[in-house]
């Protein structure tokens, strides 16, 4: 019996000097969420909701669970399966952002992992192994007929929403709190931000853009009025073998990390989601990370 | 085909990819979970009716989309009602529409049948659910009963999402069978009421059916804009006449009194109507909402209604929402306020005010409070008035009277909403 | 071929995106329960009833006010 993610959390509520603050945990990230209010029973009611909406996305889209779609896909055995709307919705995106990234964004990836652990003790797998790994990746060999919501993907292969899943929820969290209140609120997933559009409001909200060297102190302070940020790399992930240091940005044609890939990389957009994929497509350039966000048009921040 | 890797600007396709990954959040209110709704309202004619009418809804939205409402309406209703037959220098008397007792309306004053009583029960279900991602069905059956009515009906709308859910367009059917069977039976339309009782009665009970089509578009403007438009058809057939409405027949010189007729009306009516409506959010987050509806039948009736709403927000609890409306309609072509005797009777007529000419004026507010993050509690107290227009020309001592039978009521409403 | 279909499907989405209208994350304003078509549906059908029962109009909005001996 696996625990139920979406009950029985802790969550914690404070008040700061013009806004309530809502913490809690989800997508092993810690996560906030500011809520410009007097009232605390609305503020209550908001962060009630996020965690409502987090921990449901959460549950719906872990891959370490057995009670969801996400197992029920990868457990299939190369037998179709039917989606709801909402994961639909997902494998689209997932589908979509597959093609625009000329097939360097891949949900079914994630099981290189099998290969490569990224902690202080991991070495470097073989190419054996990952030779072994690499036909049971490629989103080209899955058939998803979108309009009968009907996904096949051949058997073994597996997918991971991680990639998207924390973003969306930062999206779709934002969306729910702009029903119940107009108050300026900022949905923080551990570093996904979005926030509400408040171009009258004299009082963004300041952000700091984490220093991998020292991630206690906040790097570069920056104010949000409007629109999200994303972070795509994590400077706690990658072995050195050999000399060499490997990112955790794995390239899912050649199953190897992306050479000369960026620590980090931080988008500005619209939304999360926008954001996110965005800072993935540029980490997937590696060298070219900032000559492809130049030419996006985008506002980012990249630390090498 | 192996498409180039992503080295030209790909934010336009991106941004379209999210945009519709997003793009799950309707317009409807979605939050799953349990609403509970209800109401009692009370409605106070001057003089004529009373009526209390306690309402409770309940709502069940899943997870997937789907909405399961129940409601349960009653309904009593007591007082008195006008006749249709006009004033007059002397007293009048009447039968009671049961054929028992009679009752005396005196000179000058307007003849009210005050035996009116009855108490009604309503239950209707409604069910929506996703055909796909763009398409909603929702269907329905509604019940109501009364002393001496009967009503079945069903409905059903297709609701289809286009443009990124910006536009909606439905598409509904509805059909209902009522039946009525009155006491004392039905009476032959135009028949004197001075006739022998079974002369003037035809069979104990008759019905109706009323079919219902409506087609609508919802466009969202921008952020803060919505519009709808619709046009609705509606077809009734059976027996439409009022059998508790009389006409005096009236000498065509003086205006006096000397007998009555029942009420004989068309046994179909075709309904069309088009209707338009604006909601708008101010940027002070005050929501102004604005209705039009344009209605015209076979009957000759045509009316136009005016509503409007302004919501103030005045904090994150408390609400007022001053409301008005403007209702004004024509007289049905066979509306009269009396007949002429010695006269061939026309084929349909009817004095019911209802069909009469008039202006319907709402004047009111509604005050909401939110008590917490669960429940909210709403109180609505409005006044709406009815001014008639003489149609046709006043006959002798009709000069000296209002022909029309003006209307002052109170509504009343209190309302409580709880979310499980 | 398989694989141009998505791409034609966004730039139709991307048309759509632009037209009247506006994009998903802006619903927040009408997505709220008082910017509803009919934020109170009680308030409606009581109405519905109330003006079914007094004029000679009725509907419109949606199918309203009938199943009811009162007119």
């Amino acid at each position: 019996m696996v625990a139920d993610l979406t009950i029985d959390r802790p969550t914690v509520l404070e008040r700061n000097s013009d806004y309530w603050v809502g913490r809690f945990e989800s997508m092993a990230s810690p996560c906030e969420v500011l809520m410009r209010v007097d009232d605390e029973l609305l503020a209550k009611k908001l962060l009630h909701a996020a965690t409502t909406e987090a921990w449901r996305i959460e549950q719906k889209y872990s891959r370490y669970r057995e009670d969801n779609i996400v197992f029920q896909i990868n457990s299939a055995g190369g037998e179709a399966v039917q989606v709801d709307p909402e994961t639909a919705q997902i494998l689209d995106f997932a589908f979509q952002c597959h093609e625009l990234s000329g097939g360097l964004f891949d949900i079914s990836s994630g099981i290189l992992g099998r290969a490569w652990r990224f902690n202080s003790t991991s070495t470097r797998p073989s190419n054996d192994l990952i030779e072994s790994l690499l036909p049971l990746i490629g989103l080209g060999k899955a058939e998803w007929l979108s309009s009968s919501l009907m996904l096949t993907l051949p058997a073994q292969m597996q997918i991971d929403l991680g990639g998207i899943g924390k973003e969306y929820a930062v999206d779709r969290t934002l969306s729910l709190l702009s029903k119940l209140s107009q108050a300026p609120v900022l949905v923080n997933f551990g570093g996904d931000i979005v926030c509400s559009n408040n171009p009258d409001s004299d009082s963004p909200w300041r952000i700091g853009i984490e220093d991998p060297e020292s991630p206690n102190d906040a790097q570069q302070l920056l104010e949000l009025s409007s629109g999200a940020l994303a972070t795509s790399g994590n400077t706690q992930r990658y072995l050195i073998a050999n000399g060499r240091r490997y990112g955790h940005v794995l390239n899912p044609s050649t199953g190897w990390p992306i050479e000369a890939a960026p620590l980090s990389i931080t988008v500005a957009e619209e939304n999360c989601t926008r954001a996110g994929m965005l800072a993935t497509f540029a980490m997937l350039q590696g060298e070219n990370a900032e000559h492809f966000l130049d030419q996006q048009g985008v506002k980012y921040w990249v630390v090498r | 085909m192996q498409l180039k890797q992503p080295n030209g600007k790909i934010t336009n396709l991106l941004a379209a990819a999210a945009c519709s990954l997003l793009n799950q959040t309707s317009t409807a209110q979605e939050v799953p979970g349990w609403y509970l709704d209800s109401a009692v309202l009370g409605y106070s004619e001057k003089d004529r009716v009373d009526a209390v009418e306690p309402v409770i809804s309940a709502t069940r939205i899943f997870e997937d989309g789907r909405k399961l409402n129940l409601t349960f309406v009653a309904d009593s209703l007591t007082g008195a009602s006008p006749n249709g037959a006009t004033i007059s220098d002397s007293p009048q008397t009447f039968t009671r529409p049961s054929g028992r007792g009679t009752y005396v309306t005196d000179a000058g004053d307007l003849p009210l049948d005050d035996t009116f009583k009855d108490s009604r029960t309503a239950l209707s279900v409604q069910y929506e659910f996703p055909l796909n991602r763009l398409t909603r069905l929702s269907t329905g059956l509604a019940y109501s009963d009364e002393y001496d009515y009967t009503s079945i009906g069903f409905n059903a709308t297709l609701a289809r999402d286009f443009n990124l859910k910006n536009t909606t367009v439905s598409l509904g059917i509805a059909y209902a069978i009522d039946s009525i069977e009155p006491e004392g039976g039905l009476p032959v339309p135009l028949a004197s009421t001075s006739l022998p009782w079974d002369q003037q009665r035809q069979g104990s009970d008759d019905d109706k059916t009323v079919l219902d089509f409506l087609v609508g578009v919802t466009q969202i403007i921008n952020r803060q804009t919505l519009m709808q438009l619709n046009y609705s058809y509606s077809q009734s057939d059976g027996y439409l006449t009022d059998p508790f409405k009389i006409l005096s027949l009236t000498d065509g010189i003086t205006g006096e009194t000397s007998g009555y007729v029942y009420d004989s009306r068309p046994d179909t009516r075709e309904k069309h109507s088009v209707y338009w409506k604006t909601k708008y959010s101010r940027n002070n987050g005050d929501i102004v909402d604005v209705s039009y509806r344009y209605l015209w039948d076979d009957w000759d009736i045509a009316s136009h209604t005016i509503d409007a709403r302004y919501r103030l927000n005045l904090s994150e609890k408390f609400y007022v929402e001053p409301h008005v409306r403007y209702y004004n309609q024509e007289a049905a072509g066979f509306f009269a306020h009396s007949l002429v005797s010695g006269q061939a009777l026309p084929v349909n007529a009817s004095a019911d005010y209802r069909l009469g000419a008039f202006n319907g004026i709402t004047i009111g507010s509604k005050f909401g409070y939110r008590l917490n993050d669960r429940s909210e509690i709403n109180f609505r107290v409005e006044t709406y008035e009815q001014q008639g227009d003489t149609v046709g020309n006043p006959i002798g001592i009709q000069n000296n009277y209002e022909l029309f039978p003006d209307l002052e009521a109170t509504i009343i409403q209190v309302g409580y909403s709880y979310r499980f | 071929m398989k694989k141009a279909i998505p791409v034609f499907f966004m730039c139709l989405i991307l048309g759509a995106c632009s037209q009247l209208g506006i994009q998903p994350w802006e619903r927040g304003i009408l997505a709220q329960e008082d910017m509803q078509l009919v934020s109170d549906p009680i308030e409606a059908r009581l109405d519905d009833h109330i003006y079914f029962s007094k004029e000679a109009s009725s509907g419109g909005s949606s199918f309203g006010g009938g199943g009811c001996g009162c007119n």
